[in-house]
């Protein structure tokens, strides 16, 4: 069968392809980071939630991380809204037929999603007079989160390998997952790690904070939080390998001397990752955090440039038609300098608040 | 090879959750929380208000509690079942999906803006709640309704838009898309609905307020929301049902067969809620109220689920009006699918051809490309074995073919003919599990006819009888409706032979007499029955309509110079059960003075119950597996009519008082001519089926004329030489066209969505189809029988018909008065003809009188009743001419 012949016919844009190149990667870098903050949080407050301290000394960690989660999960989620929005106006073809290949998995995200963020609602809520058994809650929530994860990075890699599309033919109820895939393991578990390490980060700037306000057990969770940093970091270098190992061939080659930009990107977000863990030894936390968000957009640009490897020998976004309409770009850049304009108020109004 | 795809993405194969189960689900449950969130934004910060002015804190702290509920409901399932809505139409219908996506990306992109706003407003209201001054708490509430509002305001054009995207259809234009026309009424029919079920899920933390005089004024208080808006909202509802354009406004007013239990609902519950409302604002026992409060929560899902059923309902056939179908195909591009077919312009088919290996798998592939968007298997929505279970191969073809034509809430068929019948295989045989029934062996025993012995030295006079119709089915099931009606016509005219001979007119009396079986119809039909209810009138038992019964005299008509006997109840089941299409009438003649016997002969009358209307309306027979209309096939063709034009016949029947279709059908009132209303009823039937059964059936007339079934009717000699009946009637589209042109040229719109999809055979264009009235313009014998020569053509030209009754074959006569028929047969059984019951039964006269087959008097046998050889051609020209068609 002719793959290239299953490959949709991409629609019009609206204005030049970099437009949306942009604002994909910047919505996805912000969500990226959130998702690392939601998962790697629960993740952690899990497993603090596990080990029964007798001095229940990780409590104080657990009741913050119980507080925050259902503010990181729903910008987490209106977050995640945006880039997929320009992922589909830039890879529509590519990314609807994967999420049809695999539909019954894909929309069990929803249910997924609706569970995991009431059972961090009853972790919230209900804190206290759970005791022990919040752990099923904080457990249920970081199970379904990561099978929600594993569907995600299952949709990304299928709509990348239009050649395993033909699984299609002898399964089209939506069953597909893209398990033969090499790269889906580590990459999976590359976002996954990557997600405690941010978590820890978090975690240790938000204690800090507190220590500033006079809290007395901050200094044990910045160096908890400092710690799943620097050691998840480590982790992931391995894990980066595997991801970078299971490449085709001359993709992986592309970030080592192949290609120019590739390659830098690449030392770059490496040097930036050295650099994140030496301060991150150093529980130096703000400078951590810096150079880790560093690592984290160069790894951005390079999973973007993976993705175009993939599919350039069927599709190149600088192929896309543009039929010019401009003035509905303005409308939107109107409404979110307005609506920027409004969040900083209302923050603002929320902060004095709490300080009155 | 074909470039360019025309049908991109593949299809989630969903089976009984196919057919738009998952997003009808999704959406309304999403609807549902959504515009409460939208209502619910300006409820919070007016009550908040409210507690400030009537400076109560238990009303701040309702609001802070509602506040709480508000947000556990909205934030986690409103928000995520929104993205559950954008998930799935992405699985069900990429297509659209993407041309939603890519003209509204910066749409999506300031909705998003609005939602990012909504929850930072939300969380900020709730968390500090009691904790931030008055003033910006209040800033923070308006703020929060502001984005909710707002984001209303852009997703409510894009859903406008695809029920009535306006000129954007040729624009392309972002602008004209999103303010569409509806635009305005659905936005403000959705924001009177926000408030009302603000107030609606109000009642349920009011429900919950211990302190009796603050439940009791809360839920005045919710009340009011509820009850409020809503004129303003039916107001709304009527403003967004007339700024629909003409097809979308018709499709729900008119022709969809989805809508009627829809709009009921809509319309039942509008007062009831109302109620329901008022009932919670007046003093009541809290588990009253609670019920009351759990009953409306229910009634408001299926309220806004009803509603937007219907908008996505009358947006079909397409799921982007006039852009984009519900199966994805593009509206310009039907046309070019229909021409190269489903498999060589998708992308996503193993097959590209088809062959007799791989019928059905085509047909499965095609079925999930076309057909699950709006049917399932088996499953809630358009369950596709329910509405295919009656069809047979046959059926379902047909039933392609005339998809989208007159009922427009599908699209057409998208593809060959080859395809079709894949497809149509693949339902009715894997799907439905149907098994072709091969037809009974019903035994025909030959019947051996009376004939009288004729000596021509002796006998002086020639008796020639025949039937005023060759070919004559009636409708047997009675209590369902009746079609045709009982009632056959027999002619006669006595000949005294002799070198002058004369047509013997008055001084006669003519007898009839049907043959023994046949005598007491009543008991073998329940026309009689029923006769009340079609006519107004009981008509006598074993009588016919005008009083004549199965024996009795002909009468005597001058200006036919012959006898006639009119409506004679004829019913072709034999009292022993069997089936006889074709009874025997016995005639004599005699001198009415002496009594004396002067001639008698016989003649085969035609009454036949073999309708074919099973072949597409499910059912069996209904008789000896061979003929009659079963109960189920009844049943069905009044439920189809019912369904489509909006009637009551299946519950009239039901009543006991079916209808005649004449008399609503009756083209112009007998007596007066005043036109009725609908089209009559051979212009009805044919130009109905006619987009249905005609393109690819070489002889569709087969499905509900006894020609070439079990009866066979038609059995004369062009039947011998090899025509059908469009040799002589053209084909069906333009039997139909015809007729139709006649309506509406006579004012009729009916005929118009008729013929919109019914193209020429015989013409290129429409406008060359020359007007024809039914039973009265035919075919005349002589438009191939040029001066009733030897036809140099098989095929009657087109537009050419008798032009009044007096014209017909069946009405005229020689230039002697020998009407034609006496000599040739009537239409359809013109001698020699064959009956399925032998021994010449049809061709009794000519047997009796000439010892053979042909017409009277055939191969210069003059002497017949000149008693002398003639030589010249009085009756009409080239009469003198020995028979050519020796069978």
């Amino acid at each position: 069968m002719d793959i290239a012949a299953l490959i949709p016919s991409p629609d019009t844009i609206p204005v030049h392809w970099v437009w949306f190149k942009v604002l994909l990667i910047i919505t996805f870098m912000a969500h990226i980071l959130l998702m690392n903050i939601m998962l790697g949080s629960a993740i952690i407050a899990f497993f603090s939630g596990l080990k029964k301290s007798p001095d229940s000394s990780t409590i104080p960690l657990q009741k913050d991380i119980s507080e925050k989660t259902t503010f990181v999960i729903a910008f987490t989620i209106n977050f995640g809204v945006a880039p997929l929005l320009f992922l589909q106006v830039l890879y529509g073809n590519f990314f609807y037929t994967s999420s049809i290949l695999m539909a019954a998995y894909w929309l069990s995200v929803i249910l997924l999603l609706i569970i995991a963020y009431y059972s961090a609602y009853i972790y919230k809520f209900k804190f206290e007079t759970l005791a022990f058994a919040r752990i099923y809650f904080i457990g249920l929530t970081v199970l379904l989160l990561t099978v929600t994860a594993f569907f995600y990075t299952n949709n990304m890699t299928l709509m990348l390998s239009p050649g395993s599309w033909t699984k299609y033919f002898a399964e089209p109820s939506g069953t597909i997952l893209n398990l033969s895939d090499p790269t889906l393991f580590p990459r999976f578990i590359h976002f996954v790690t990557a997600s405690v390490a941010i978590s820890g980060l978090f975690i240790a700037i938000t204690w800090q904070k507190k220590k500033k306000s006079g809290a007395t057990d901050a200094d044990l969770n910045i160096k908890i939080g400092m710690k799943y940093f620097f050691y998840a970091t480590l982790f992931q270098v391995l894990t980066g390998a595997w991801f970078i190992a299971s490449l085709p061939g001359d993709i992986m080659l592309l970030f080592m001397g192949k290609d120019g930009i590739g390659t830098i990107v690449f030392l770059a977000g490496l040097i930036a990752a050295v650099v994140s863990l030496i301060y991150g030894f150093k529980n130096r936390v703000w400078p951590a955090t810096w150079s880790a968000i560093v690592t984290v957009f160069f790894m951005v640009i390079m999973r973007d440039m993976v993705r175009t490897a993939f599919l350039k020998p069927y599709f190149a976004v600088e192929k896309l038609k543009v039929i010019h309409q401009y003035s509905p770009v303005i409308m939107f850049m109107a409404s979110l300098f307005i609506g920027i304009a409004a969040i900083i108020y209302m923050i603002r109004c929320a902060l004095s608040a709490r300080t009155s | 090879m074909l470039n360019n795809y025309l049908v991109n993405y593949p299809v989630w194969d969903l089976g009984f959750l196919g057919g738009g189960t998952l997003i009808a689900f999704i959406a309304v449950i999403h609807v549902y929380v959504a515009h409460f969130a939208v209502g619910g934004g300006l409820f919070l910060v007016l009550t908040e208000i409210k507690g400030y002015r009537e400076n109560s804190a238990d009303i701040l702290e309702y609001t802070r509690r509602h506040t709480k509920f508000f947000l556990l409901v909205t934030m986690v399932f409103g928000a995520i079942t929104g993205v559950g809505i954008w998930f799935t139409i992405s699985l069900l219908n990429p297509a659209a999906t993407s041309i939603l996506v890519h003209n509204f990306v910066f749409g999506f992109a300031t909705e998003w803006v609005f939602f990012l706003g909504e929850i930072v407003a939300l969380f900020v209201y709730f968390y500090t709640f009691g904790k931030m001054n008055k003033k910006d708490h209040l800033r923070i509430g308006w703020l929060y309704f502001a984005f909710g509002w707002l984001s209303l305001f852009v997703i409510n054009g894009i859903i406008s838009f695809m029920m009535t995207p306006g000129k954007w259809l040729s624009s392309g234009n972002f602008w004209d898309g999103f303010f569409n026309p509806s635009f305005w009424p659905s936005l403000f029919f959705r924001t009177f609905m926000a408030f009302m079920l603000a107030g609606l899920f109000g009642f349920v933390t009011s429900s919950t307020v211990k302190e009796k005089a603050l439940k009791n004024s809360l839920e005045k208080y919710c009340a009011k929301w509820l009850l409020i808006p809503f004129l303003f909202l039916l107001a709304s509802a009527w403003w967004y049902v007339s700024s629909l354009p003409e097809p979308q406004k018709l499709m729900i007013l008119k022709l969809s067969p989805e809508m009627p239990p829809l709009v009921k609902t809509f319309l039942f519950l509008s007062p009831l809620i109302f109620i329901a409302g008022v009932f919670m604002a007046i003093q009541m026992p809290g588990y009253v109220k609670k019920g009351v409060t759990f009953s409306l929560l229910i009634m408001g899902v299926l309220y806004l689920g009803s509603f937007e059923w219907i908008r996505e309902a009358g947006r079909r056939p397409y799921i982007i009006y006039g852009n984009i179908y519900s199966n994805s195909v593009s509206a310009k591009d039907i046309d070019f699918m229909i021409n190269n077919g489903i498999l060589k312009t998708t992308r996503w088919v193993s097959l590209k051809k088809i062959d007799e290996t791989n019928r059905i798998q085509a047909g499965h592939e095609i079925f999930r490309l076309m057909c699950i968007s709006c049917h399932s298997v088996g499953g809630f929505v358009n369950d596709i074995t329910a509405a295919t279970k009656k069809y047979s191969q046959y059926g379902m073809e047909s039933m392609l073919n005339g998809m989208g034509k007159i009922n427009e809430f599908m699209p057409p068929f998208p593809g060959t003919n080859a395809e079709k019948k894949a497809l149509a295989a693949y339902i009715v045989k894997e799907l439905n599990s149907r098994k072709e029934k091969l037809s009974s062996e019903y035994s025909i025993i030959p019947i051996e006819p009376k004939i009288p012995l004729f000596d021509p030295s002796k006998d002086k006079y020639i008796l020639l009888v025949w039937s005023g119709k060759g070919m004559h089915f009636i409708s047997d099931n009675n209590q369902f409706f009746s079609i045709s009606q009982p009632g056959n016509t027999i002619y006669a005219q006595l000949i005294k032979r002799g070198k002058t001979p004369e047509i013997i007119a008055g001084s006669l009396r003519m007898t009839y007499r049907i043959e023994d079986g046949f005598n007491t119809p009543s008991s073998n039909s329940n026309f009689w029955q029923y006769s009340r209810s079609f006519y107004g009138r009981r008509i006598n038992d074993n009588e016919g309509f005008s009083g004549k019964k199965t024996t009795g005299e002909m009468d005597f008509n001058e200006s036919l110079m012959a006898y006639s006997a009119g409506d004679l109840p004829v019913i072709p089941y034999r009292d022993d059960g069997s089936f006889v299409p074709f009874p025997l009438v016995y005639v004599e003649a005699r001198d009415s003075k002496t009594g004396d016997l002067l001639c008698s002969t016989g003649v085969s009358v035609p009454a036949s119950t073999e309708m074919g209307c099973r072949n597409c309306h499910g059912g069996n027979w209904g008789r000896k597996n061979i003929t009659g209309l079963s109960d189920e096939t009844s049943l069905d063709i009044l439920k189809t009519h019912d369904r489509i034009n909006r009637t009551d016949l299946e519950m009239l029947s039901g009543n006991g008082n079916p209808e005649m279709c004449s008399n609503c059908h009756a083209g112009e009132q007998p007596g007066t001519g005043e036109k009725t209303k609908h089209l009559n009823l051979s212009a009805a039937i044919h130009g109905f089926h006619a987009n249905y059964i005609s393109a690819n059936d070489p002889d569709p007339c087969r499905n509900c004329h006894p020609s070439s079934g079990f009866t066979k009717s038609y059995r004369g000699i062009h039947s011998k030489s090899g025509l059908d009946c469009s040799s002589c009637h053209g084909k069906m589209e333009d039997h139909a066209l015809s007729l139709l042109v006649s309506e509406k040229n006579e004012g009729k719109s009916e005929a118009e969505k008729l013929m919109k999809h019914l193209r020429p055979r015989s013409a290129d264009n429409v406008k060359q189809i020359e007007p024809r009235k039914a039973w009265i313009n035919q075919p005349d014998c002589l438009n191939c029988h040029v001066d009733f020569k030897p036809p140099e053509t098989d095929q009657s030209p087109p537009n050419v018909w008798t032009k009044d009754k007096k014209s017909l074959y069946s009405s005229r006569s020689d230039e002697v008065g020998i009407m034609c028929p006496a000599c040739h047969g009537i239409t359809h059984a013109e001698y020699p003809a064959s009956n399925i019951f032998g021994n010449d039964r049809d061709n009794f006269q000519p047997v009796q009188y000439q010892k053979n087959a042909y017409p009277i008097g055939a191969n210069k046998n003059c002497k017949l009743c000149h008693t002398i050889d003639m030589t010249e051609e009085i009756h009409h020209p080239n009469m003198l001419a020995i028979f050519r068609n020796i069978y």
